[in-house]
């Protein structure tokens, strides 16, 4: 008898974790807008409000100020709070609640305070909704200490690192991609559709993970991109290339082993993210691979990331600037024709 | 008794307005063993989602794939139950 398959959305595996926690523990509460009836622009907090009513599932006014700060004052008196902030462009107005409370409270108060809160936001562009619907800022929130920052590429991973960012004491920055959702008018990759357990589980947070193996070069990336990379190494098999591709899935704390340990095997490294070029993610990764041993790379490290740019609006100009398959393999081929 | 073949049918009155539907999700695999009641598909007319669920218990075979234009009244797949 066959296993029987039970594949989720990102979306639902999301919702799944959250209310398995809502009901193990009272703690346990949401908020942000539209999370409530609707269930989330995106749909991952579907069915909470119908199971747990409006008091532990809130929405909120337009004040992102307003319930950021509430939820970082609820986490620090007890309360673990998963906040919805809906698109990850829209941080500005609430970040001092953020990086300047949330992040340092633990440290400022010498552990006396946790502030055990999950801020989860969406990310990503690809459907043409403009430069301030379509950022991932991953840099930004890891580059900030005293967070923790995780990017689920799948369903799986989603519900293992949301049930685990719920427990964490620490604040944890949860970034979804929108095209990752299963939300069809966002645009949906498959792969990320995967087979997930009913029961509880935790994904531990600051591990990555080898999604595809190979002897000739490594790709790192994280959300989207890992699609966009599993793509790029199918192409690349056929032209007799063999590419080593990991998947972060979480920033901060950063798996800086696993890459380096890979790439001493292959000797090539491109890092794939959607997130802008410079002072960013990809820098990190190389540097984090340069700094403990340059000599096991064979060829200078590729870089297939966001151009510099604020993101356009019009279909063609925005597909241009996208990380891609095929950008992939032609940086996996200057790479490896070293 | 022999084996009896189902069709999951999308319903002629899931939504009111004359468009087309897409099939966002399939949550189970061509060739996949289903139980009647389990979510199958889902679908989007119109940016609302719907939910397809098994109307028999059985061996699933696919029709239209994730990203299909469908209409209402289309047979996105089947649903052959074993000969009990």
């Amino acid at each position: 008898m066959p296993t029987k398959d039970r594949k989720l959305t990102v979306a639902r595996a999301m919702a799944e974790a959250m209310s398995q926690e809502m009901r193990l523990d009272e703690r346990v509460f949401v908020m942000g807008e539209d999370v409530g009836p609707l269930g989330g622009v995106f749909g991952n907090t579907r069915g909470l409000f119908e199971e747990f009513g409006a008091e532990r599932v809130r929405d909120t006014p337009i004040s992102e100020t307003a319930f950021m700060g509430a939820a970082v004052g609820a986490a620090a008196d007890g309360m673990r709070p998963i906040v919805e902030l809906m698109f990850v462009d829209f941080f500005g107005v609430c970040f001092d609640a953020i990086y300047n409370l949330m992040a340092k409270n633990t440290y400022f108060s010498g552990g006396n305070v946790n502030v055990p809160a999950v801020i989860m936001t969406s990310t990503g562009g690809g459907y043409s909704d403009g430069g301030q619907h379509s950022q991932c800022l991953y840099g930004t929130f890891a580059h900030l200490p005293g967070m923790k920052v995780v990017v689920p590429s799948n369903a799986f991973d989603a519900k293992g690192m949301m049930t685990a960012a719920i427990r964490d004491n620490s604040p944890v920055i949860y970034m979804f991609h929108k095209g990752l959702q299963g939300m069809g008018w966002l645009g949906t990759e498959a792969g990320a559709t995967v087979n997930v357990p009913e029961e509880e589980y935790t994904v531990n947070i600051g591990k990555a993970a080898t999604v595809s193996e190979g002897e000739d070069v490594t790709i790192v990336s994280l959300g989207m991109g890992v699609h966009h990379s599993l793509h790029a190494a199918a192409l690349l098999y056929e032209q007799g290339v063999s590419a080593d591709v990991i998947d972060l899935r979480t920033l901060v704390p950063l798996d800086r082993d696993h890459i380096f340990n890979s790439v001493k095997k292959t000797g090539r490294l491109v890092v794939v993210d959607e997130d802008y070029q410079s002072y960013g993610v990809s820098g990190e990764i190389i540097a984090s691979v340069v700094e403990r041993d340059i000599s096991i790379l064979r060829a200078p490290p590729q870089r297939v990331a966001y151009p510099d740019i604020p993101i356009p609006f019009a279909h063609h100009m925005e597909q241009w600037a996208l990380p891609n398959a095929e950008k992939i393999v032609r940086a996996c081929l200057r790479a490896t024709s070293n | 008794m022999s084996s009896a073949v189902h069709q999951v049918t999308i319903p002629i009155d899931l939504w009111e307005e004359e468009v087309e539907a897409v099939i966002t999700t399939w949550f189970v695999s061509d060739a996949a063993e289903v139980d009647k009641g389990d979510l199958l598909a889902e679908i989007m007319a119109e940016k609302i989602q719907f939910e397809i669920v098994a109307p028999a218990t059985g061996t699933l075979v696919i029709v239209k794939h994730q990203d299909q234009l469908i209409d209402k009244g289309d047979v996105i797949a089947t649903i052959t139950s074993a000969p009990d």
